[in-house]
């Protein structure tokens, strides 16, 4: 496994908007540089707009950097090489209502070239370990939102991937889910795989996170790593309040 | 291989999700009144009743598979996108032409499927008339098939730059319309004086020959497609998924 899982340096993103009277346009990230260790939980915090959804998606290869390079495990985000490493899960995800968790884990995992006996398996071990097996066989008609934010993680974890990406993960979701989310994602980075999460929950991000990013207007004011806001009076919470003021 | 079983795997979920959809009975519902009602038409033909049953049955098949071809095929990429489905499929190590011709495939699928069905329940009301098979059905359905498959890869290519679903189904629409009346098209573009003859002649490569697949208005009661129909449809599917590609790969979600 190489140290770096990811890398983005010198990162710029600026969304076209056409318009009637010419096109408009909007810098979402600019000159930003940071690296994720392999192997470790980073979390990345930001207001609104901040640019949170925009760094997920350069690096899942569903955004193309204006400017600069990202790098996942030494590839371009959007080669096959470095997307059958990493494992996405989007914010509030969405999956046909018709179809029981068990077939669209199917499909994905089909999506992730599993196949035969090995895609039974990891349907089953994905469900399993997301809590999902109460419900598998329910419709997704049927699921709340913490059963929906359980398969969205379900189909991120099926091909065993060594990044997880993970956009607000445990957004409107209930204490007991939050805390089985919680248990899994620790349990994900204890068999090695690196996790790069995004939130408004500073809390969650503290607990989880072995390292910061924070996010301001498109850029990257600041990196801090659990020690830094161990040692602070009044945490990351804090440190963050102060560096988006 | 690999490649092949994804493309078949996006294929088959396409298939599925759309006659799994309540739009695919309510379009069943819709079809078979559709073709009950050549029976009627047939009845008012008295001496013609055979014919005008065959071939409003047909004419009707073919509305009804193209309307519903049209709605699946201009609302199937722009749902994905905007259910961010999508998002779970690219970033996966999915290319982008498996995902298109997956859902190309697919969406062909389920027109064959439509087609059948509706088929099999005008043949019933034939048969149910004392009516045999035409020796043509086969061939008309055939180029009816060809007709849904050109235009559903027109309108892939179509919802790739369409704001909406509607303009989508408009303008595969007006395309559907003017490629049946191709050839009137080229002789009065042959007509038109100055400058303007060469810019309408070019413009009318942009428009498909949809009549070359009318297999019941060639001569010969059993007519046959000519290779050149399936070659004419081959090409004109190959463009407008070359077309969609060069979008979809500069495509971001």
């Amino acid at each position: 496994m190489s140290a770096r899982a990811v890398s983005f340096s010198g990162v710029e993103k600026t969304y076209r908007r056409p318009g009637l009277l010419g096109a408009s346009y909007n810098t979402a990230v600019k000159d930003l540089s940071f690296e994720i260790p392999a192997g470790e939980v980073t979390g990345l915090l930001g207001l609104n707009g901040a640019g949170k959804t925009t760094i997920m998606k350069l690096l899942t290869g569903l955004l193309f950097p204006t400017a600069g390079s990202v790098r996942v495990f030494g590839h371009s985000p959007s080669d096959a090489a470095a997307k059958s490493k990493v494992g996405f899960l989007p914010e509030l995800p969405y999956f046909p209502p018709q179809v029981k968790p068990g077939e669209a884990l199917a499909y994905f995992g089909r999506l992730s070239g599993l196949s035969g006996a090995d895609l039974a398996l990891a349907v089953r071990t994905a469900i399993e370990r997301t809590g999902l097996e109460p419900h598998a066989g329910k419709r997704v008609s049927e699921f709340s939102k913490g059963m929906l934010q359980r398969l969205g993680l379900a189909q991120a974890i099926l091909h065993k991937p060594e990044l997880l990406v993970l956009d607000e993960p445990v957004s409107g979701l209930d204490p007991l889910a939050i805390h089985d989310i919680r248990g899994l994602l620790a349990g994900l980075n204890a068999e090695g795989r690196t996790i790069f999460l995004s939130s408004h929950s500073i809390s969650e991000v503290e607990k989880l996170a072995a390292r910061v990013l924070i996010l301001v207007k498109g850029s990257l004011a600041l990196t801090v790593k659990r020690a830094q806001w161990e040692a602070a009076p009044g945490g990351l919470e804090a440190i963050f309040v102060e560096a988006v003021k | 291989m690999r490649l092949l079983r994804l493309t078949w795997a996006v294929a088959a979920n396409a298939f599925s999700e759309s006659v799994r959809h309540r739009f695919f009975t309510l379009f069943f519902v819709f079809a078979f009144a559709s073709v009950y009602a050549s029976v009627l038409a047939g009845v008012m033909a008295v001496d013609q009743e055979a014919r005008v049953l065959a071939d409003f049955g047909l004419a009707l098949i073919e509305l009804t598979a193209l309307a519903y071809a049209l709605f699946n095929a201009a609302s199937v990429l722009l749902k994905e996108a905007e259910t961010k489905t999508i998002y779970l499929v690219f970033s996966r190590p999915v290319p982008r032409w498996a995902y298109l011709a997956g859902k190309l495939w697919g969406a062909l699928l389920t027109a064959g499927l439509m087609l059948a069905v509706m088929a099999a329940m005008h043949l019933a009301l034939l048969a149910l008339r004392g009516f045999g098979v035409p020796a043509f059905y086969g061939w008309a359905l055939a180029g009816a098939f060809l007709k849904l498959a050109v235009i559903t890869a027109i309108a892939f290519f179509v919802s790739l730059f369409s704001t909406s679903p509607v303009s989508t189904i408009v303008i595969s629409g007006i395309l559907w319309t003017a490629g049946h009346f191709a050839s009137e098209a080229r002789f009065m573009a042959e007509r038109v004086p100055g400058v303007a003859a060469p810019a309408l002649k070019g413009l009318l490569w942009l428009i498909p020959n949809l009549q070359i697949f009318n297999a019941r208005d060639a001569a010969g009661a059993a007519s046959a497609l000519p290779p050149a129909a399936f070659a004419a449809a081959g090409a004109w599917m190959l463009a407008a998924c070359l077309g969609s590609l060069w979008l979809l790969s500069r495509k971001e979600f």
